[in-house]
């Protein structure tokens, strides 16, 4: 891909399609296109172009980048709620929570029609600010009135999980799950926060289920490793009576058989190993193989031996 | 560690679809050229029966020129499958496959911009 405008306009526009946060990849190219005049070029898309700059320029500390977009955007749209928003971000960056916090408080009184990107700055300011508890019951007020915004949810999963309760974090997620069941990203969180919340037979259901969505690349190793660490889990603890506790499961998931179960630890061990074999193209570790390419081809069969003795148990 | 076969893709389709611009396009070039040849005939065929006057109303086209053009279709029917791309993955596993949790979890509108970032980032303007 070469460097040009155009180019570096495309991959900022993916960027803001796909919420991605790479600010530091957004300021290079977002420098590149204001230096060589390319908003004439964008046309419409000039102005989340500078919003998406304005945030990308406050997350890696530059306030002159920040400050010349955000007035670009004010002289455009002058008394926008968007551009208030931008503004209050930068008074967070400052540090002047309570001067953001008012400022919020102001629009949110005044308008009639709430701006909820307002409403979720202030919760986020609450956060910053250590007032967890604060921004837990103005966010839970949030979705009450705005029960479909799964950020929102997953905001508060966070802040739950932070805070190390994780029963709660695992019913937001839940909501999470109502209002997008088919990303498999979401389940794995889910099944993660269930592990951690000591729910096993519900941890590996999770598990399964987002290995059943993407059973190859991208988060399904981790997937797998989850089967394999509650398999594993289950299966030492089955025999003893005395370990009900950890066979228990606080949401009453029924456990699998012991066959299954064995069934199971197998199969996750084959998928782990294939997806850590150096000779299938899409591995993670032909993935990590090109990147440590001068590492001693010893120290790759190390790492493999280890990988190996931990899924045999040994 | 036992190679795994690609679902879908035979060791011989790979060895085909592989290659497209050298078999495909030579079959659509052969098959071009029959073509070509086709009509040439039918047209010098149909110019020499004029010119002996043996033109009648129930002239068809030789039967060779009639096979050889069928044929000409055929060979640029397989030439052009041949030469197709390879077809793009339209799974969704595919697809989440190549997403990271990254930008799923981004929650931007909660982001915070009060963190180390100016001190490892900026430039002292702030």
């Amino acid at each position: 891909m070469g460097m040009s405008v155009d180019s570096y306009a495309n991959v900022l526009a993916e960027y803001r399609t796909r919420n991605i946060r790479a600010s530091e990849d957004v300021l290079k190219k977002g420098i590149f296109i204001l230096e060589r005049n390319g908003l004439g070029k964008l046309g419409s898309e000039a102005w989340p172009f500078l919003e998406q700059l304005a945030l990308a320029a406050l997350d890696l500390g530059r306030l002159d980048i920040a400050n010349e977009c955000i007035s670009r955007l004010d002289k455009q749209f002058v008394g926008s709620p968007r551009v208030e928003c931008l503004q209050g971000i930068r008074l967070e960056f400052k540090g002047a929570y309570d001067d953001a916090l008012a400022m919020y408080q102001a629009i949110l009184e005044v308008d009639p029609q709430i701006p909820y990107a307002i409403w979720k700055r202030k919760i986020s300011v609450l956060r910053q600010s250590g007032k967890i508890k604060h921004a837990v019951d103005e966010l839970i007020t949030y979705l009450d009135a705005f029960y479909t915004d799964p950020e929102a949810w997953l905001e508060l999963a966070d802040i739950y999980a932070s805070m190390s309760l994780y029963l709660q974090s695992l019913s937001s997620l839940s909501h999470v799950l109502l209002l997008i069941p088919q990303n498999p990203f979401y389940v794995l969180q889910a099944a993660e926060t269930a592990y951690t919340a000591l729910d096993i037979p519900l941890a590996l259901k999770f598990f399964l289920r987002s290995v059943e969505m993407v059973p190859e690349g991208g988060a399904s190793t981790r997937g797998w490793y989850g089967v394999k660490l509650c398999a594993r889990r289950l299966l030492s603890s089955l025999p003893t009576s005395l370990d009900a506790v950890a066979t228990s499961s606080a949401s009453e998931t029924p456990l699998p058989s012991a066959h299954h179960l064995a069934l199971l630890d197998q199969l996750a061990t084959e998928r782990l190993l294939a997806a850590y074999s150096t000779s299938s193209p899409s591995s993670a570790a032909s993935k990590t193989a090109s990147v440590s390419a001068s590492l001693a081809g010893s120290v790759a069969a190390d790492a493999r031996e280890v990988l190996i003795r931990w899924l045999q148990g040994k | 560690m036992a190679e795994r076969v690609q679902f879908g893709h035979s060791r011989a389709a790979d060895a085909v679809t592989t290659m497209p611009s050298l078999l495909g396009r030579s079959l659509i070039l052969i098959a071009g050229l029959t073509l070509f040849h086709g009509a040439f005939s039918t047209y010098e065929n149909l110019s020499q029966l004029k010119a002996l006057g043996r033109l009648g109303t129930e002239h068809r086209m030789p039967w060779d020129t009639a096979i050889e053009l069928l044929g000409a279709l055929i060979l640029f029917i397989i030439g052009a499958t041949v030469n197709a791309p390879r077809l793009n993955e339209i799974t969704w596993s595919s697809q989440m496959a190549k997403l990271s949790i990254d930008e799923m979890d981004s929650r931007m509108s909660f982001a915070s911009v009060n963190h180390r970032g100016k001190r490892l980032f900026g430039n002292g303007s702030n």
